[in-house]
């Protein structure tokens, strides 16, 4: 499938809404804090929610320097505030539930675990250097994640309208990263093949891309217990990630991608509770538990950027 | 796009038939604009014994850019000694880098010394030119008035002088104050106010420190950063004025020095070269100098190469940015509403006034107006796929028609006004031929108009304009029909060399 990307700019840029298009006051809030089991559970989820768009829009806003043309420059510049304008709408939805600390002008945000400070920490540090091909291919396995599991989660969880009426927006502009990301995915396993493996093999040996491996890995575990804990099926993960094999692997350039065999493979792992993997990555959750916070660079000012408001 | 002229009095349009003389009478020459290039050039042709000439201009005053850009910080970005006429050197500028109101006075000045005043007709705004060729005479209509017939006509209207609201979703329903820098409101007062100024480039940077000392709070809506190098301002001391005063060729020695600083500049902003990268380094080690946050600096960071756009001089951009009371937004602009501009991070941000800074209409492609020539063709179809031109100046096809800041003329790196005398100094030697009365007109012939194209397109190619960025001066497709690729000094080569083979003499 070749996608028009100007067509997709133009689209994109049609299509734009606000946090103030939709009615933050409206009933149903009661739905979720009438429930103080649903309650406590959403608060953890929203929060790790929100910071996961939150680093998506950081990756989109490192593709944005590494696009091969100006038209996917300009739609990642879009993608990494569309992603940083859902982390504002899941923001603005607790806090609509109360679930933000601080005081009505000046909500505190949720502290990020300790994967996620890791990841901030590196995309902050590296992901400016690191070439499209990996970025490009990671994002599409999380937005899958994030659009068929954890969405449909919550929406099947909540039944508050105006967290219908925001995620019915999110994901409209989720298809679209989707659509993009697929494409990308494709553009970049054309060439010759043994290129783009020496090319990959070259990338993997990439000291800094090893660090951000060794942030990522152990950050996809802890979301995967997270999110059991909070009851979200197994099947559903094990679905998206199927879907990302499906959906990057059907044309041959998309499986020539070896960074699309790379995270096929790496995620079929995570979900599979059986496989060796998560031997050596369980630890790693555990001994980020243990990781000096003293060692983390101070928070970097994109991350203040996040807010709940409507206008400023 | 806002047509800008001071509309005709109605009681001229009454009293039209009591004979205007001009408008019976042919004149010799007609100059479009009273800005730097109308004035310089009636200025010249009056040096070469051309007398009889008149000026039309769309306002009620001279000055053109300056009388028109008079926003909080206006200045020149090429030190004062150079931009300025070499045959009018002004020993009195107050600093290195003058400001707006100094650079009016000074045209102003220029019209007064010159007695130009009684040669210009204000509130003239030219509609189209058409030529007829059996006579050898163009027309010029004007709005609301009687047209007037010219021999020779310059077109003196400026690169930048079309300046409007740029398209933007909802830009209508915002119930606020917008101000475009090119057409500032003196009377609004920004104290206590919040206000956002869209764009960042060579104007943006000089509003925006102004701005930042009175408003509430300044927005800055960031679509792509620019280079910035330090700027080398300077109160000028009085010993130099009295001395350039007293020694004229003291300030045109300074002025020397200061034309081949610019032109060495070229080497690194118009090719890629050793040079491109120094001054990158420059503009790198600036901005980490002046910008404390690292993720400020990136977002401040351009991702093309230096001399691809307007080079910003500037030492308090940087600063103001990092005021308590500025932030600087790079976020895309979804929309503008009624409140505000709704970015796509999705905040709606509300100010009682939005600045533009986004530049001018420039014709690329087009003229600014119809232009007929020679059996009905139309400069404006010709020009569709990009402007073209022999010399800059003229345009085959076109006879007695002549340009300032025609195709190809324009600068990146040194003071417009040197390529503008170079042009003015052939538009007088070509008018002068005409005025001898030996010929009706003269015109470039189709074949001298090509080759000079095809050899400025190839050097062009190799130019850091054409390594991919976009700006203005590359149209829609890409086609560079502004720059000059090279020195001022090969500008002035090329204008300095009359080849009468090149013309069709009728
Ligand atoms: C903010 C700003 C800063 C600049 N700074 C520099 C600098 O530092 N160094 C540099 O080299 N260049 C600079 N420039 C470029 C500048 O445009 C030229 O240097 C120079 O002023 C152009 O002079 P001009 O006479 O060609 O055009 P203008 O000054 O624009 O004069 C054209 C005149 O023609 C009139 N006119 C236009 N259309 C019509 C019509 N249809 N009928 C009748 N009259 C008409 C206009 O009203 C205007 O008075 C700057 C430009 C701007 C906008
Ligand atoms: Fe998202
Ligand atoms: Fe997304």
């Amino acid at each position: 499938m070749q996608l028009d990307t100007v067509k997709m700019l133009a689209k994109i840029k049609n299509t734009q809404w606000a946090l103030a298009d939709i009615d933050w006051d409206a009933p149903g809030a009661e739905l979720v804090t009438g429930d103080p089991e649903l309650y406590a559970k959403l608060k953890v989820f929203m929060a790790d929610l929100m910071w996961i768009e939150h680093v998506g829009a950081r990756a989109f806003a490192a593709m944005a320097k590494k696009a091969p043309d100006d038209t996917l420059a300009e739609i990642y510049r879009y993608f990494h505030a569309e992603e940083q304008r859902h982390a504002n709408v899941e923001m603005a939805l607790m806090k609509r539930w109360g679930m933000l600390e601080g005081d009505a002008d000046n909500p505190i945000l949720p502290e990020p675990n300790i994967n996620l400070r890791l990841v901030i920490d590196w995309l902050d540090t590296y992901s400016d250097e690191m070439p499209l091909e990996v970025l490009g291919s990671v994002i599409p396995s999380l937005e899958i994640a994030l659009d068929g599991a954890l969405c449909k989660f919550l929406l099947d969880t909540v039944q508050d309208p105006v967290c219908h009426a925001a995620f019915e927006k999110i994901n409209e502009d989720e298809a679209r990263h989707l659509g993009i990301g697929f494409h990308v995915l494709e553009v970049m396993g054309h060439g010759k093949l043994h290129q783009l493996l020496v090319k990959a093999a070259g990338n993997l040996l990439n000291p800094k891309l090893i660090i951000g491996i060794a942030a990522y890995l152990p950050l996809l575990n802890r979301m995967r217990d997270n999110l059991v804990k909070l009851g979200l099926k197994e099947e559903r993960l094990y679905e998206a990630m199927n879907k990302y094999k499906r959906i990057g692997g059907r044309t041959e350039q998309g499986r020539r991608n070896p960074w699309f065999q790379i995270i096929s493979h790496q995620s079929a792992m995570v979900v599979d509770r059986k496989s060796l993997y998560h031997v050596p990555v369980d630890a790693l959750v555990r001994l980020t538990d243990h990781y000096p916070r003293r060692w983390l660079k101070a928070t970097p000012t994109w991350v203040k950027g996040l807010t709940w408001k409507t206008a400023a | 796009m806002t047509q800008y002229f001071d509309k005709a009095p109605t009681a001229g349009r009454r009293s039209r038939k009591s004979a205007d003389p001009a408008a019976v009478k042919v004149v010799e020459v007609l100059i479009v604009g009273a800005g730097f290039a109308g004035l310089g050039s009636a200025i010249q042709l009056r040096r070469a014994g051309i007398t009889d000439i008149a000026i039309v201009e769309r306002g009620s005053e001279v000055g053109g850019t300056w009388r028109d850009n008079q926003y909080p910080g206006a200045a020149c970005d090429i030190p004062s000694n150079l931009y300025s006429f070499s045959f009018a050197q002004n020993p009195g500028w107050s600093r290195g880098y003058s400001g707006s109101r100094e650079i009016l006075e000074y045209i102003k000045g220029l019209a007064r010394d010159h007695d130009l005043l009684p040669l210009i007709r204000f509130q003239h705004n030219v509609e189209a030119l058409d030529f007829d060729g059996g006579e050898g005479i163009w027309t010029v209509t004007l709005s609301g008035r009687e047209p007037i017939k010219a021999r020779s006509v310059v077109m003196a209207q400026g690169p930048l002088s079309n300046a409007g609201f740029p398209n933007m979703r909802g830009i209508e329903s915002f119930q606020g104050k917008k101000i475009h820098s090119a057409r500032w409101d003196h009377s609004y007062d920004f104290a206590g106010k919040r206000v956002a100024v869209i764009g960042t480039g060579a104007s943006a940077v000089q509003i925006i420190p102004e701005l930042v000392k009175v408003a509430d709070k300044v927005k800055v809506f960031q679509r792509t950063p620019g280079w910035v190098l330090p700027r080398f301002d300077f109160q000028s001391p009085d010993w130099a004025k009295t001395l350039f005063a007293k020694l004229p060729v003291s300030q045109t020695a300074v002025r020397e020095a200061m034309y081949w600083i610019h032109e060495s500049m070229a080497l690194g902003m118009i090719w890629n070269t050793p040079m491109t990268r120094a001054l990158e380094l420059l503009g790198n080690r600036f901005r980490e100098m002046q910008v404390k946050d690292a993720w400020l600096r990136r977002q401040l960071t351009p991702d093309f190469k230096i001399g691809c756009k307007r080079v910003l001089m500037t030492n308090d951009y940087y600063p103001a940015l990092q005021q308590p009371n500025c932030e600087l937004i790079s976020w895309p602009i979804a929309s503008i509403s009624e409140k505000g501009i709704r970015s796509v991070e999705g905040l709606e941000h509300q100010v009682d006034c939005i600045v533009f800074a986004t530049g001018f209409e420039v014709s690329k492609n087009g003229t600014p107006f119809p232009v007929h020539g020679l059996g009905g063709r139309d400069l404006n179809a010709e020009w569709s796929g990009g402007a073209q031109a022999y010399k800059s100046v003229q345009v085959s096809g076109y006879p007695n028609l002549y340009f300032t800041f025609g195709p190809n003329s324009g600068p990146g790196h040194n003071s417009a006004l040197v390529y503008m005398e170079s042009q003015i100094d052939y538009i007088v030697r070509a008018i002068g031929k005409r005025a001898t009365g030996e010929f009706k007109y003269i015109d470039v012939r189709a074949d001298a108009q090509k080759a000079f194209n095809t050899d400025i397109q190839k050097r062009l190619a190799k130019t850091n304009w054409n390594s991919g960025c976009k700006s203005w001066y590359l149209s829609a497709d890409g086609f560079n029909s502004t720059m000059f690729p090279g020195f001022a000094t090969q500008f002035a080569r090329q204008m300095a060399d009359f080849r009468e083979r090149d013309y069709r003499l009728v």
